[in-house]
Parts: structure tokens; sequence; C-alpha cells
């Protein structure tokens, strides 16, 4: 009998993150994501300063040791701003793009299983809402219930809905004539076994990667409503705000639009890294065509 | 009835210095000559906020218009640059007030339209005048003229204008402003009754040559004048919404002459790039916190009260206006007749007695919004609004709104407080019009409702005598302020930069008045 060392298998994410690590970008990717998201998380004990406690007579400072990005209009400092902006971003990239990714699959799947006549009414829905302009459709809805969180929040999943669903209906019906699902069929499994238990597996790491790469774009699309003025309400940081604030004092106080505008590049790259390691991961067919 | 007939200034200088010029221009090959037209024969370059597409003064929307139209047609009097606000002559050689309700003229005999359209006639007066009021019109500028009834025409350059009543705001407003400018009559019968984006025909110093929208209106001087010769040859007008960008364009050597920001005006008071000048000018813009007082959270009389004490103006000031711009009394600015020397409340903020209101008000757990426009100075103003009535125990949630949805905000009966700014011309009436309980849920939106109030805006505008004017105007505004629907803010400033080589000519709100620039 001879010794032998059995591995313990490793999981599903474990394999993911290792597979992404190895990838120099996506590494520095998940650095980026996870330095963002753990500032988010904390924001409120490492700020340096409360971020909307004035203090007009230290107003529109430079970068010193005190204040590290220096200080706005109303001297409230520029950098416990920029986390606390972190932390609305995410808030709105997060709950946006997991709710448009869980409405999207479920629609874009029963879209591809389901029958001819459903599939056809979702897909003049999908394709009405990707009609609108993002932003003309986010003025609208603005317009009409007033800027907040909340608003923006729904714009983002309303408007991200279709992708994710014309995405998961072309994985369904890539699967659906597969021989497991004819199996399964066959044997007279019902409809939410056949899509929850088989084809969600299968479609779920494409979305993911999907969903990595569209939270800059929120985060962009937050930052460009609160830049027009319409995203979050003041005195609630948002890195938007933040640039609208310094664009208007460019001439006085540049250090507003590179607080602004450094995290928002910063977190693009960063989200954009990992979700292409991500997909080089799970789909590794793509990366060897690149 | 005695004519002052102006002599027609032909100057010998002007005629010799601009005949050399053409003639040094036609002798150097054309790109030589255009860069020598550039440097030497002088191109005055301005910046304006907007662009000016249309030509026809009975449409003009303000002051962007304004500035060309007033250089490319007359009226009877413009205003006087310089600090205080008054006026002189322009194609009147005379014009006399004979009663409250008739003013005399007679035109000067050496102005004549462009595109064979004859000289400029009392005829031509009559109906510049009268088309602003016809209601088939549909001007806009409609009310500017006032209770015009007609003009009489007496004589070929000779006529009479009647008014329904007296009207103050004539001499402000009406005749040296957009509805004061003369337009020729046989021209805009031949264009249908309207003028497009082409003037049809031009009598002023300057000749429209080109627009291009949203990029220049180039103004060259029109070779047919015979007033005091303009000293520019040619201005440049560029449409440049954004100050941040013009004070660029200004530093690089691109204008001669641009308003800038407020928070620039510091680093101005320093020194100007260029060996350019600051021009600080006080606005007659006005800007307060309304109240309205249709909202049922707004009812109480002393909870307004509160917020007018708890508001501290020159903090305000100083953070969304960089100290740039004075606390005001109300809606009329110093320099005009009304201007109260202080208000009923301090600017500075009374938290003591603001907590005693509210006490006494017997509200408890106010929620308020407060509905502004989507621009920096409108959301940093807001922000410290709300750290003020913070220290009162209310809490105010702002709501910024982009510039559609915040201007519809007069039928909005949801509204609750409002930070506005209107634009005004130089007449104390252009102010108090607004709150009129006609206007309330249009322009009124406090809905403010004061008999007194209506009736002194109506007498006022009648009243010829300036002391007794005055007094109404400052007792309306007293009106409006124990109403406790205004906390008024400030008229802010319209600091103007200009390049070493202009003599700007500017109305004592800072506004150009580019037919009169000279060369320094």
């Amino acid at each position: 009998m001879t010794d032998a060392t059995i591995e313990k298998p490793r999981s599903e994410l474990g394999i993911i993150l290792t597979g992404v690590a190895r990838n120099p970008l996506g590494l520095m990717g998940l650095i980026i994501v996870g330095a963002i998201v753990f500032s988010a998380i904390f924001a409120a004990w490492i700020v340096p300063y409360d971020p909307i406690a004035m203090n007009i007579q230290d107003r529109m400072q430079g970068p010193s040791a005190s204040h590290w990005l220096g200080t706005d209009q109303l001297g409230r400092d520029t950098l416990s701003r920029v986390i606390m902006g972190g932390q609305v971003a995410l808030k709105v990239a997060l709950p946006a793009v997991f709710g448009a990714m869980v409405i999207g699959l479920t629609l874009g799947m029963i879209a591809g299983y389901g029958p001819k006549w459903l599939d056809n009414m979702l897909m003049l829905l999908f394709d009405t809402i990707r009609s609108f302009p993002t932003v003309m459709f986010a003025l609208a809805v603005v317009a009409l219930v007033g800027p907040s969180l909340q608003t923006v929040v729904f714009v983002v999943m309303a408007t991200s809905i279709p992708t994710y669903g014309r995405v998961a209906r072309t994985q369904t019906l890539t699967l659906r004539n597969s021989e497991f699902i004819l199996a399964e069929r066959s044997m007279g499994a019902s409809m939410a076994r056949i899509l929850g238990v088989h084809m969600l597996p299968n479609i779920i790491g494409v979305l993911a990667v999907l969903a990595a790469m569209d939270i800059p774009t929120v985060i962009a699309l937050e930052a460009g409503l609160s830049f027009l003025g319409l995203g979050v309400k003041p005195p609630t940081p948002s890195w938007g705000a933040l640039l609208k604030d310094g664009y208007a004092l460019i001439r006085q106080t540049p250090w507003l639009v590179v607080g602004g505008g450094l995290p928002i590049i910063i977190a693009t790259l960063g989200f954009t890294f990992l979700g292409e390691s991500l997909r080089d991961v799970v789909d590794p067919k793509l990366r060897k065509n690149r | 009835m005695k004519i002052e007939w102006m002599k027609a200034p032909t100057g010998r200088r002007s005629f010799l210095k601009g005949a050399t010029a053409l003639g040094a221009a036609a002798a150097m090959p054309m790109g030589w000559a255009g860069h020598a037209f550039a440097q030497d024969a002088g191109t005055l370059r301005v910046r304006a906020y907007g662009d000016a597409p249309n030509m026809d003064p009975a449409h003009s929307v303000g002051v962007v218009e304004e500035e060309i139209h007033a250089s490319i047609y007359n009226k009877l009097i413009q205003y006087k640059p310089g600090s205080e606000w008054g006026w002189q002559l322009d194609a009147a050689a005379m014009i006399e007030q004979v009663d409250p309700t008739h003013v005399k003229f007679a035109l000067r005999d050496d102005i004549g339209f462009t595109n064979g359209h004859g000289a400029m006639t009392a005829e031509d007066v009559k109906f510049s005048f009268e088309r602003i009021v016809a209601d088939a019109t549909e001007s806009p500028n409609k009310p500017d003229m006032g209770p015009l009834s007609h003009v009489e025409v007496t004589g070929e350059r000779e006529g009479t204008i009647v008014l329904n009543e007296p009207f103050a705001p004539l001499w402000s407003i009406a005749l040296p402003y957009i509805t004061g400018n003369i337009v020729s009559k046989a021209a805009v019968e031949a264009a249908g009754g309207r003028i497009g984006s082409d003037p049809v025909a031009e009598s002023g110093p300057y000749l429209r040559a080109s627009w291009s929208p949203k990029e220049k209106t180039v103004l060259q001087r029109n070779p047919d004048w015979k007033g005091d010769a303009p000293a520019w040859d040619t201005i440049e007008i560029y449409p440049i919404d954004d100050e941040n960008t013009a004070e660029i364009a200004f530093e690089a050597g691109e204008l001669d002459l641009t308003r800038v920001s407020l928070g620039s005006v510091a680093r101005y008071r320093d020194g100007v790039p260029n060996g350019g000048t600051l021009v600080e000018n006080p606005s007659l813009f006005y800007v307060w916190l309304g109240m309205n007082l249709d909202h049922p959270k707004l009812q109480n009389k002393k909870l307004r009260q509160a917020i007018q004490h708890a508001i501290d103006v020159p903090t305000i000031l100083e953070a969304s206006y960089f100290g740039a711009a004075e606390p005001s009394t109300g809606i009329i600015a110093p320099g005009l007749a009304g201007n109260r020397a202080q208000g009923m409340v301090a600017p500075q903020a009374n938290i003591e007695k603001a907590m005693a209101l509210l006490a006494e008000s017997g509200e408890t757990n106010v929620t308020l919004s407060l509905d502004i426009l989507n621009k920096t100075t409108y959301t940093t103003m807001a922000q410290v609004i709300q750290a003020m009535l913070a220290q009162i125990g209310i809490t105010l949630e702002i709501n910024v709104l982009e510039s559609g949805a915040f201007w519809a905000s007069g039928d909005n009966e949801d509204l609750q407080l409002v930070l506005n700014r209107f634009s005004m011309a130089p007449d104390p009436s252009y102010a108090t019009a607004w709150f009129t309980t006609e206007q309330a849920g249009i322009w009124n939106w406090e809905r403010f409702r004061n008999e007194e109030f209506d009736q002194l805006h109506a007498a006022a505008s009648a009243e010829t005598d300036t002391a007794k004017r005055a007094e109404m105007y400052q007792r309306a505004q007293d009106l409006m302020e124990e109403s406790g629907a205004y906390r008024f803010i400030t008229h802010e400033a319209t600091p103007v930069v200009h390049s070493s080589r202009v003599v700007p000519a500017l109305r004592p709100d800072g506004l150009s008045l580019l037919r009169y620039f000279g060369k320094a």
C-alpha cells in the first residue's frame, strides 16, 4: 500500500479566482475592485472628515497634509467625499446590475425556451426599451419622479435588462436542443427544473462576465446623471457631482475634477480588467481566439 | 415746435483713416490684407453668452440679440454708457414729453435704411412701435411698450407718441431698450411682416455682415452711416456659453471683452493678463428664496419668518459668489428708483430669533423641500441653506431640476421652497410685474397675493414723480418681505474683463453697448 495524498477538490469560485489572479491584468483588476469595495463598505470608518461638514473658511484649498485632495467650494474634504462617493457608486451599480441580470436572465430564458409568441413579445419589449437613448430615458424619468438614488437604480436596471435578456435568450436557444436537455425533457422534467437546474449553470457564467463589464458603465451613467445634477440629491457625495462642481470651478481649483475623475477612471479600469480576466477563465475559447 | 437738429458728424479724421486703410488693403495680396485688417484696421472680438439668430426686435428674446439690434438699428434714444442710468439721443434729433401721455419727437434727417428702403421717417417709427403692441405680431415684448395707444405722424420726420395713461418706464425701457428699435416699414412689409434671421434693412452704425450659427456674428461699419463714426471697423461676436471657456479665450488673446465668472474676480483683481482691465459692475438680476404661500406646509407665517431669519446671506454669498456679490434688500437693485437702503430682515442670520419664531409657530419636525436649477451656484447655495435650517431643526430636502422642469414650476402646486433668479430691465416696474396677483401660479411662484401691492404696482408705473415712485416701490417690497414668503439674497454682479486695446462702453449693469465701444 502506498501513501497517497488526496487533494481536496477546489470550489468553482476558488478556481475562477485563481485563474483571474494568474493574469497580471486580472490581478490588478481584482486588487482595484477589492479596494473600491473595501473602501465603500468601511467608508464611514476610513473617511478622514465628515464628508458633508462645511467649513467655508477653508474652501477650495489645494492638496495638503490635512486635506490630501484639497477641499471643495464649501470647505468639505474632497478625499472624504471621493470615498463616500464610491459607496454611492456601488450602491447604484451593484443592485442595478444584479437586478437587471436576474430579471434579464429570467425573461431571456423564458423567451428562449418558451413558445414562439412569448419570445416575440419579449423581444419586442426588449427592443422597445433599447430604442430609448439611456440618458434621455433617465432625464425623462428624473423629470417625472424626481432625482434620487432609487431613481438612478431603476433607470439603470430598466435600460440594462434587455442586454442580459438577449444574451440569456441566445444561450438558451443554443442549449435547448442539446442532448442532455432533450434527455431531461424525455424523462418528463418540468420547465422550471430544466431552466433552473440544467440551463442556468451554463448561462450564468457568461452573464456574470457581462455584469462585471457593465459595472463601470453603470458607474459612469450615475456619474453622468449626477454631473447633470440629476443623480443623488445634495449633499450626498457622488463622483459625478464632484466632477460637476469641479468643472464649474476648474479655474479656481482643479483638484475637484481630479477628485471626481480619477476614481471613475480607476473603477472603470479595475472592473474592465476583472471582467476580461473572468471572461478568459469562464470561456477559454475566447482567450485562444484573442 | 422747436426742433434741435443734430449736426451730421462725419469726422474728417475717421474718413481719412478708413480711406487709407482701404487703399492700403487694396494694394496688398489677399491674405496679407486680411491680416492687416485684423491687426490694424481694428476688429473688436467680444463674447456673448448665447447665439443671436433672430433679427426681429419684436421677437427678441433678450440682451444677446439686443446687443446686435442696438448696433444695426436705431432708436429714438439709446442708453448712455456709464455708471448711472440715463439716455442720450440716437435717431431722434429732439424728443420731449409734452404732457404725461404725449411725447413729441423729430427724427434726424441723415439716417437711411439699407437695401434701397430710403430715409427713416416718422412712419417707420409708428410702424415699429405699433407693431410691437399689435396682437397680430404676438410679440413677447409687448408689455415693455406698456400703455402705448399709437404714434401720430405729424410730418415726414415728426410725430407724437400717444399713451393711454402715463407710463414712466417709457424712458427707461420702452424707448431705449428692445422695443425702441426702429425698423423699416417698407422692408418689413415687403418681407411679409416678419423679420427672420436676416435683417431686411439696417440703419445703424454697423451692418450685420454675416452670421454663422453658434459660431460667430460679424458686424461691419455701415458705409452710409452719417452719425458719429464708430471706432471699430468690425465687431466679431462669439457665442460662448461657458464662462471658463470665455476666460481662457480672453487670456489667450482671442477675445477683447468677456463677462467673467464671479469665482474669477479675486484672481483678476490681482491682475488681468495681457495688461487687461477688470470692470466690476453691479447687476440688475435678483436672486431670492421663495416660499409657496398656498402650500399646506407653509401656511404658518411664523414658520416662514423663522426661515427668513435663519438664513445667513453673507455666508451664502461667500460660498456661492466668492464674496463678489453684495446682499440685496429686495427685487429692485441699487441705482434704480425704489431700491431700499435696507430690508426688514437683516442679511445676517439671527438664529435665536429664528428659533423663537419657530417655537411660536408651534411647528415641530418640519421637513421641507427646496427646488433648484441644476447649476453649481444653486446647489452650493441650497446646501448652505440646508445646513442653516438644520440649525433651527428644519430638515430640508434639495430637489435639483434640469432647466425644462425647473422653469415649468410656476404651476407646480406642490412646490414648497424655491431658489430663484430673474433677469431685469432698468426700471422697477419690470421687477414688481411678476409678483402681482394676476401672475400667481405663472411667474409668481410664491403665489403672493396682496391688493395693496397690486395697486402700488399699477400706480407706480403711471407715476412720473421719481421720488413718489420710489416710495411706492419701497412699500411694495416691504409688503413682499412682510408676507414671509421671500428671503432676498443678492443682485449678483457683472464682472467684465477687457483688453488694453478697448475702451468699453457698458451700461451701469455691465452689459455692452457695442456701437459706442472705443479704442484705447
